[in-house]
């Protein structure tokens, strides 16, 4: 770690401290208890407690719901908020994984995209630029792996991976659940995609720097640390919004020093060696295209602070465009032009000049708009440089329109995809109140009754992630592979970390119900408690301390209970075992099995071969048969095959409509 | 809507008879059905493609003759001068960009018809509301409920299969919002209930789940979940697994490219598809747009091969699909600081078929002088969409009105259908 690193990680963790100092002397300043009016909406305290679980949490796991009971729903939701419960747990599981605490400028040089692979293979004479194509030849994977090695580079997957799976293992057996709900839905707040290739790098940190630390603090913090994110910035676009329109790009010794960089650049690309030199092309690039780019300006407006309809109008978002253009990202690249002018320079005479640097954000003042600007009809000088930025985002960040959009959006999360309005002006009134202090509109949520009453329980649908999390966490399941996870969560429609629009994934429950994705939400309940994903496994009977339920409808009762804590299931317990003892359905199942041997499942494909195929069948039949003389018709229907009663009921349960709701 | 019960409970039946899937049970069931389309008759079907991101129109098709195109734009302006990566010339005009090569042909042989400077009269240049005012039909209505695609179901006047309207996405786009059936799915081999090694318990499994959804006190996970179960039925997953396209039909293998392929399956199984949905992304280029090649042919060289292997893919079915393009909007008429675009007004859409007066670019356009542009700064509104989009619906899916399609719009529809 070089000196200049440690300076910096000690600077943040005295922050934290500090910043945890004062959140516990906020606590002990006689901050009144929270009180939750959840008998005035008719709940008891175990049905309060199952539904503060249900959305303050990723799940309850078992036996939780009576915990919470017992030590009291406000001390749980203190020590939510507050997030400083041991995470041993998820730590231990996170161990492993090497990536999580590196700095962006690590990454950017460690981990490489596949862009940048291609660039070291050219550099290195592996392939020649113009004919990429013996890139898929196995010899050049060879070779390009080994170069990488000896060189201590990695390919950019596995940090990408490593991101996917700490959410995964967070989110299952992180102790502090509301901190990595609000991580969740924050990140969607501000969400930035790894389908973006110059944004993809800086994911990880982005979430562990910039929305991490601040979920449950304050919301400009949030909002000045995602605006000074790499991530964002090139997200956004903003890190190539620039401007000469500043006193010192008009400087005559400047231009005349750029005019002679420019002249030697040329004639060095006009020597052969260097026309293939990735960065000097790069850097030449750079020079062509300059100017103002209003992706982050808009997106500020209309997705972080005060929502479509805020009140802005297009020549606001030229003006903000403007008064951001020198928020860039620091030179990261070990060997890049932009690092070895930064590492010359001295910083005392930067600083002098107006320049910024903060962790990896550099405000560049030479690229500065420094003209008068009206932003929403105040006026701005153009001589406040940096200041001016963030003048502009403390402004929006105070806005009433804001306050009204980000409160509507916690109560969408967190109470029904259709907030009162009352509620959610109160939540904006205090969200005015205290400067935006997230942990504040949240208790003004949960002491609203609006929270409790009935027409909110159960009525929020649970994502693909929030489902997959809550089917791991009621069965106290191990997930060996947390990848697993990932590949359900695309298939039902959340690949999160992917999502390409900066308005993250849509919170209502239409956006995720529809024909296809709520099939494979049962296929997801049934290969997870048959135990049919590699690398997630599960013992059921464990959950019932090891005792076997004596019947299907006992096993139903059981397990309904178990996943579905203070869920009133006994219509369904008693339709669905009505159904499956119903000996005519087993009858038509029979017959129609009998008519159409080949039709069976898709999944008959990775089976060994077709005579074992027909075999198997036909034992199955035979089977069947042999139970249907004994007549018991439901455990005829579940036990034939592989799989057993216990765990189809568990699948059953999972892929119901009660267990999507939350 | 009457039948639909009906149907439904035949449907259920032929669960039995066949087990998953089957078409000769669904023949039957439709028989039953009294007015469902016959599923032998080839439906009329409309294909959208919803380019997302808003794509650059004055780049996919080039006014080059107009002399400020140049000037707005240096570093990206195309003629059709240039020998090779020139634009095709469509009309002395407008040139066609050279990653469309796939497409050029049908624009020749005038089955293709292009219209340009089109767009919402809502001046919004944000994707999310652009993309919502178009999708609901309703550019100055936000709290439209319905999508313009369902709507169009719901004047076709006869009962629907499952299969009706059909989305290759994960999620439902907003066109096909709605009281009118529509499923979205982005790979149609999911569509059954999977109990690996073990497909007897699968059937009781999913008799078990159609059970509970039936029941379920949520209308949103009731609705969907019978409308899961109907199409399951429908669909014989054994027949997706073995397709094969038309004789050197090669799809492009990209997201599009494997949305339209699954199209063509569903036409050609004749399920009673008559809408359909794709999405291209990647439009939005506000960086490095490049001319020839770049990151924006790369994108229309995708976008175009997809729907040439489409369209040659259905071959005896060529008569009865119609293909059309949208985005939300179009970008600046000058290049930006990066080398790209940014979000601007009017665009130009594609419109692909046999009952198409092709070989034409459609348009009101002035000029790209300043004193013409919107703002200063952007190709205006010309065309509303909703004249493009009605024309298209009424006249080839036979709508006998359009009353409700398009609220608060009086406009007049184009003229680019035959008949």
């Amino acid at each position: 770690m070089n000196p200049k690193r440690m300076l910096r990680t000690f600077t943040v963790g005295a922050g934290f401290t500090l910043l945890f100092a004062f959140t516990q002397a906020h606590q002990q300043g006689g901050n009144a208890k929270i009180k939750m009016p959840y008998k005035k909406a008719g709940l008891n305290t175990r049905q309060a407690a199952a539904h503060l679980l249900s959305r303050f949490s990723f799940g309850a796991r078992p036996g939780e719901v009576d915990a919470l009971a017992a030590m009291g729903l406000e001390e749980w939701l203190e020590q939510q908020l507050a997030g400083g419960l041991n995470d041993s747990a998820a730590n231990e599981r996170l161990k492993s994984m090497n990536t999580l605490q590196l700095s962006n400028e690590t990454i950017a040089n460690t981990y490489l995209t596949p862009p940048q692979v291609l660039r070291l293979a050219v550099r290195n004479k592996l392939v020649v630029r113009d004919s990429v194509k013996g890139q898929d030849k196995p010899e050049y994977r060879e070779q390009i792996r080994q170069l990488m090695v000896q060189q201590g580079l990695k390919p950019f997957v596995e940090l990408q991976t490593q991101l996917i799976n700490q959410k995964i293992i967070r989110a299952a057996y992180g102790a502090n659940q509301l901190h990595e709900v609000l991580t969740d839905f924050w990140f969607n707040h501000f969400n930035v995609s790894l389908t973006k290739p110059q944004c993809q790098q800086f994911i990880l940190t982005f979430e562990r720097d910039a929305i991490r630390p601040n979920v449950t603090g304050n919301f400009k913090d949030m909002l000045v640390a995602t605006a000074k994110h790499p991530a964002m910035l090139e997200y956004l676009d903003n890190a190539s919004s620039i401007s000469d329109n500043n006193a010192l790009a008009k400087n005559p010794r400047r231009i005349q020093q750029q005019q002679n960089l420019n002249k030697a650049l040329e004639a060095r690309m006009g020597d052969s060696s260097m026309k293939n030199n990735a960065i000097a092309q790069q850097l030449v690039n750079a020079k062509r295209v300059q100017g103002l780019n209003e992706n982050y300006a808009r997106e500020v407006m209309e997705l972080h602070t005060l929502g479509v309809d805020g009140g802005y109008t297009q020549k606001d978002v030229t003006e903000v465009a403007r008064a951001l253009t020198g928020w860039a990202v620091k030179p990261l690249l070990d060997d890049g032009p932009g690092k070895r002018l930064l590492d010359k320079t001295n910083l005392d005479q930067m600083q002098k000049r107006g320049f910024v640097l903060e962790n990896d954000f550099i405000f560049r003042a030479d690229k500065h708009d420094e003209g008068e600007k009206w932003i929403l009809g105040k006026r701005f000088d153009g001589k406040g440089g940096y200041q001016e930025g963030m003048e502009v985002l403390d402004m929006l960040s105070r806005q009433k329109a804001t306050a009204k959009f980000i409160s509507k959006k916690l109560a969408t999360r967190f109470v029904s995809d259709q907030p009162s309005d009352a509620l959610v002006q109160k939540m904006a009134d205090r969200f005015l109140k205290t400067d935006g202090n997230i942990k504040e509109v949240l208790i003004t949520m949960v002491e609203s009754v609006e929270f409790w009453q009935t027409d909110a329980l159960r009525e929020k649908i649970k994502s693909p992630f929030e489902l997959v999390i809550s089917a791991v966490r009621s069965t106290n399941a191990d997930l060996k592979q947390p990848f697993q996870v990932f590949n359900w969560c695309s298939r039902m429609g959340q690949r999160f970390y992917y999502y390409q629009a900066p308005t993250g994934f849509p919170d209502k429950a239409s956006f995720w119900i529809n024909t296809g994705s709520l099939l494979n939400r049962m296929n997801f309940g049934l290969a997870f408690a048959t135990g049919k994903i590699p690398g997630i496994s599960i013992n059921l009977l464990a959950l019932n301390q090891n005792h076997e339920p004596e019947s299907a409808e006992a096993a139903l009762k059981t397990y309904s209970q178990l996943l579905l804590p203070e869920r009133n299931q006994e219509e369904n317990i008693k339709r669905l075992t009505a159904m499956l003892a119903d000996k005519s359905v087993a009858d038509k199942i029979e017959a129609a099995s009998a008519k159409h041997p080949g039709e069976a499942s898709m999944e008959e494909t990775d089976a060994m071969s077709t005579n074992k195929n027909l075999n198997n069948r036909q034992q199955q039949k035979n089977d069947r048969n042999a139970m249907n003389r004994k007549d018991k018709p439901f455990t005829m229907a579940y036990q034939n095959g592989n799989n057993n009663t216990v765990s189809q009921v568990a699948g059953v349960i999972i892929g119901s409509p009660e267990f999507q709701r939350k | 809507m009457i039948h639909r019960r009906a149907f439904m409970k035949s449907g259920a039946l032929a669960l039995f008879a066949t087990g998953f899937g089957g078409l000769p049970n669904f023949i039957a069931s439709a028989a039953s059905g009294q007015k469902i389309l016959q599923p032998y008759k080839k439906n009329k079907v409309m294909v959208c493609i919803f380019q997302r991101g808003a794509m650059d129109g004055l780049m996919a098709v080039s006014p080059y003759a107009d002399p400020n195109l140049k000037i707005l734009r240096p570093g990206l302006y195309m003629s059709p001068l240039e020998k090779e990566g020139g634009l095709f010339n469509l009309d002395d005009h407008f040139g066609l960009h050279p990653a469309m090569a796939s497409l050029q042909p049908f624009f020749a042989d005038k089955r293709m018809a292009i219209v340009h400077g089109v767009g919402s009269p809502n001046n919004t240049r944000s994707h999310f509301d652009a993309q919502d005012y178009m999708e609901a039909g309703t550019p100055f209505n936000k709290g439209t409920a319905s999508g313009w695609l369902n709507r169009v179901a719901g004047l076709m006047g006869h009962d629907a299969t499952p299969f009706r309207a059909v989305s290759l996405t994960n999620a439902l786009p907003r066109s096909f919002y709605g009281d009118n059936e529509a499923l979205a799915i982005s790979n149609l081999q999911d569509f059954a209930i999977q109990m690996r090694n073990n497909p007897m318990a699968g059937k009781t499994v999913s008799q078990s789940f159609e059970d509970l959804y039936d029941q379920t006190s949520s209308s949103l996970l009731n609705k969907t979940g019978k409308e899961s179960f109907d199409a399951m039925k429908m669909l014989n997953v054994n027949e997706l697994k073995n397709y094969q396209p038309a004789k050197d039909v090669v799809y492009p293998q990209t997201a599009l490219g494997n949305s339209l392929k699954q199209i063509a399956v569903l036409i050609k199984m004749q399920v009673g598809l008559e809408l359909a949905f794709a999405e291209s992304g990647g439009w939005d280029t506000h960086v490095n747009q490049g001319t020839t090649n770049g990151a924006f042919a790369r994108n229309l060289k995708d976008f175009s091969d997809s729907i040439a292997a489409f369209w040659k893919d259905l071959s005896a079915y060529q008569d009865e699909v119609t293909v059309m393009t949208m985005t939300e909007f179009g970008r600046t008429a000058h290049q930006n600081g990066t080398g790209g675009t940014d979000h601007g007004r009017a665009s130009c859409l594609f419109v692909l078929g046999n009952d198409v007066q092709g070989g034409k670019v459609y348009q009101n356009i002035k000029s790209l002088a300043k004193e013409d542009l919107e703002d200063k700064r952007d190709l205006p509104v010309s065309t509303d969409f909703r004249a493009v989009f009605s024309n298209v619906a009424q006249s080839h899916l036979k709508l006998q009105n359009s009353k409700g399609l398009f609220p608060d719009w009086n406009g007049k529809p184009l003229d680019l259908m035959r008949g």
